[in-house]
């Protein structure tokens, strides 16, 4: 692994180790980035392993302008209005794909996400290499958001180091979302799948496909605020009627947080706990569904000794104790999260925010 | 041996009195409580109901049993799976008698004495017919587990899982449809009058290759937008919703467990017994159709001779504690200060 400093020089050592077919990290003006030349299989292939994640995933690729996206994907008006609107900037947009890059990259269902960073480095690195690269975030799957190199490195094994060919180090980036996904290939309108800081709308609404979409939107949501941890109790309070995916929100958080255990409804026993083997995470999660008297009874399960003592905690059916939830808000950072059946029989739509 | 053992792991307060695997009094508040006798009595989660009737609880158990509470040789106590604050209830009441009467404490599994709770007899000449490799499986509001049971105390979990368990399930899926508590056994009546081929859920799990997990999230949602997009529904359609409901949350249970019977007796494991155990195991379609899946196995059914010791109870607690010590010291017992309530405690855990 090599490492170097951004400035002009760096360019031409990072187009040359594209070439080579080298997995390079690298910033964008949202996290750092994990780049190969997204039409070289070997290249992608080395991505999948160090991402620690199914072959088959989709990643977005970075491009210069909308000319050169034309290329890769068909562009039609939904599209057109959001690239002519929002790029270059932080915004991935999914449009159909023209099967132009390597196996692997484009999602099962032939879509693709486009990116146009609005980051010079990294525009002079494309307009150089000729050809797109991945924009997939420098970390593995489901660890933290990479913001700086000791982000990256700190949080992935020797073997996945060993992947990494060079490094061009910005120093710590300022903290921004990673970039909003807009899928432009269903409807006239586009659908949100990520909300970053670009908004479509007034409010914060995600379009969840599967189990899935809805765990990853939760590791999102953690990554979001995990610096919170250890400074202020976090409650992730659940919303959403019977099978809408509460539990499987909670399946994604603990995920993210380094939790391995199978996480399964507290409904019955009310109130499970959580620890991770590596980071020492802990989630308590909890369930008003089976409770009589829910405001009285959360508050029996010691709810404001856990605030005091800053913890992790999510709660099923979390509009039971509305009341409640707003006097912890005094104490802790509370985000509210409401899971509403869409449309098709797996859509699912997010909405959230803090109170 | 004489064992006088408590369980407070979840809603109930239990305690009960058991010599070997006989059951002399088996008390739980629900059913002996004064308000019992007026119907639907809501159990309460509350670590304050339970210090409220432990006290009770234990003198009926006692009394019911005809022993003096000098005479008996151990005391058993539930230390989880369940809700912390409602298992510390238990274990403190546990520790202050055995600390009273100078007895040996001995820490049970809940989901353990579930799975051998058809060991209880109601009389002491009564032998079970159980050899083992068994298997066991424990279907109730909290758990929902198969289990190869290779001796007492030797278990394989086969499949369990990953989200509801089966009773909660019903529980909501009841609720769903406007009833209160207690929803599975209210479903359990009403789908007694509906259709099971008039609407149709999607099977859980049928393209699982492994088989070895449970899982009731997708027939929620499934049953949710089927309930949702049915505007106007009659009594005969709500029927037909619970029936549909329960048959197909079972058929799930069937389906596993068939491939894992066949994935046993393919490594030659010659097992000839199921045991069942667990508040679902009362339901009287499940029953039906275990005993049908058991002929066609080869396989004895057993069933706890009474539905009380289905339903949490302490009884089974008292059974357990004996199967588990019979042939041991209980000198090791006398060192209870050190026990500890463990809600996520499971079946491969040491309990002691």
């Amino acid at each position: 692994m090599k490492i170097f400093k951004e400035n002009k020089k760096a360019i031409k050592i990072t187009v040359e180790a594209l070439k080579k077919g080298q997995l390079v990290f690298m910033a964008s003006e949202t996290v750092y980035i994990a780049a190969v030349d997204a039409t070289n299989l070997e290249a992608v292939k080395k991505l999948v392993l160090f991402k620690n994640r199914p072959f088959g995933k989709p990643f977005s690729i970075g491009v210069i302008d909308i000319n050169m996206a034309k290329d890769y994907v068909e562009i039609n008006n939904t599209a057109k209005k959001i690239y002519k609107r929002l790029l270059p900037g932080p915004v991935t947009v999914i449009s159909k794909g023209k099967h132009k890059v390597a196996n692997g990259v484009e999602a099962e269902n032939g879509t693709l996400g486009i990116r146009i960073p609005d980051y010079i480095f990294f525009q002079e690195v494309v307009k150089n290499f000729k050809k797109p690269i991945t924009t997939t975030s420098a970390n593995a799957s489901y660890q933290r958001r990479p913001y700086k190199l000791t982000d990256i490195l700190d949080n992935i094994s020797e073997k996945q180091k060993k992947l990494i060919d060079l490094i061009i180090d910005a120093g710590e980036l300022p903290h921004n979302e990673p970039s909003t996904v807009i899928d432009t290939t269903i409807d006239d309108t586009p659908i949100v799948l990520r909300q970053g800081d670009i908004k479509l709308k007034d409010k914060n609404e995600i379009l969840s496909r599967n189990e899935e979409n809805t765990q990853n939107f939760a590791k999102e949501l953690w990554q979001k605020y995990e610096d919170f941890k250890g400074k202020r109790a976090l409650i992730f309070a659940l919303e959403g009627k019977m099978g809408v995916g509460k539990t499987q929100f909670v399946k994604g958080l603990a995920k993210a947080m380094g939790i391995d255990e199978i996480v399964t409804s507290p409904s019955y026993d009310l109130e499970y706990i959580y620890e991770s083997k590596i980071k020492k995470n802990k989630l308590i999660h909890m369930d008003t569904w089976r409770m009589i008297n829910p405001t009285e009874e959360i508050i029996n399960l010691d709810t404001k000794k856990l605030i005091n003592d800053k913890s992790i905690i999510a709660i099923e059916w979390a509009d039971r104790i509305s009341d409640a939830i707003r006097t912890f808000s005094e104490d802790a950072i509370v985000v509210w999260v409401k899971i509403n059946y869409g449309k098709n029989i797996n859509d699912r739509l997010i909405s959230w925010g803090v109170i | 041996m004489i064992i006088l053992s408590l369980d407070t792991s979840c809603d109930e307060t239990a305690v009960a009195i058991t010599c070997n695997t006989k059951v002399l009094s088996n008390a739980v508040w629900s059913q002996i409580s004064l308000h019992a006798r007026f119907g639907g009595v809501m159990p309460s989660l509350a670590q304050r109901a339970h210090e409220e009737r432990i006290d009770f609880v234990t003198n009926k158990a006692i009394k019911n049993s005809g022993i003096n509470i000098k005479d008996i040789d151990a005391i058993a106590i539930t230390i989880g799976p369940g809700l912390a604050i409602a298992l510390g209830v238990g274990i403190n009441k546990a520790k202050k008698l055995a600390k009273q009467y100078n007895k040996p404490l001995i820490p049970i599994n809940h989901v353990e004495a579930h799975l051998l709770s058809s060991f209880a007899t109601s009389s002491t000449n009564t032998v079970l017919n159980i050899s083992f490799p068994a298997l066991g499986l424990v279907i109730s509001g909290g758990t929902t587990q198969l289990v190869l049971i290779n001796d007492i105390g030797k278990y394989e979990v086969l499949a369990e899982t990953v989200d509801d368990a089966l009773g909660e399930a019903l529980d909501k899926a009841a609720r769903l449809l406007g009833f209160g508590y207690p929803g599975g056994s209210i479903l359990e009546k009403i789908a007694k009058d509906g259709k099971v081929n008039k609407y149709s859920l999607p099977l859980p799990l049928v393209n699982d290759k492994e088989k070895n997990r449970f899982s009731y999230s997708g027939l929620k949602t499934a049953f949710v937008r089927l309930y949702e997009k049915e505007k106007k529904l009659n009594k005969q359609d709500i029927f037909d919703l619970a029936n549909t409901f329960q048959n197909t949350a079972f058929e799930h249970i069937i389906n596993i467990l068939k491939y894992q019977i066949i994935k046993v007796q393919n490594q030659k494991i010659n097992i000839r017994d199921l045991l069942l155990g667990g508040g679902v195991a009362n339901n009287v379609v499940i029953k039906n159709k275990l005993r049908k899946l058991c002929r066609e196995k080869n396989l004895k059914l057993h069933i706890p001779y009474t539905k009380k010791l289905n339903g949490d109870n302490a009884a089974m607690i008292g059974v357990c504690a004996y199967l588990k010590t019979k042939d041991e010291s209980l000198n090791k017992y006398f060192n209870f200060e050190k026990i500890d309530r463990n809600p996520k405690l499971n079946l491969k855990d040491k309990n002691f």
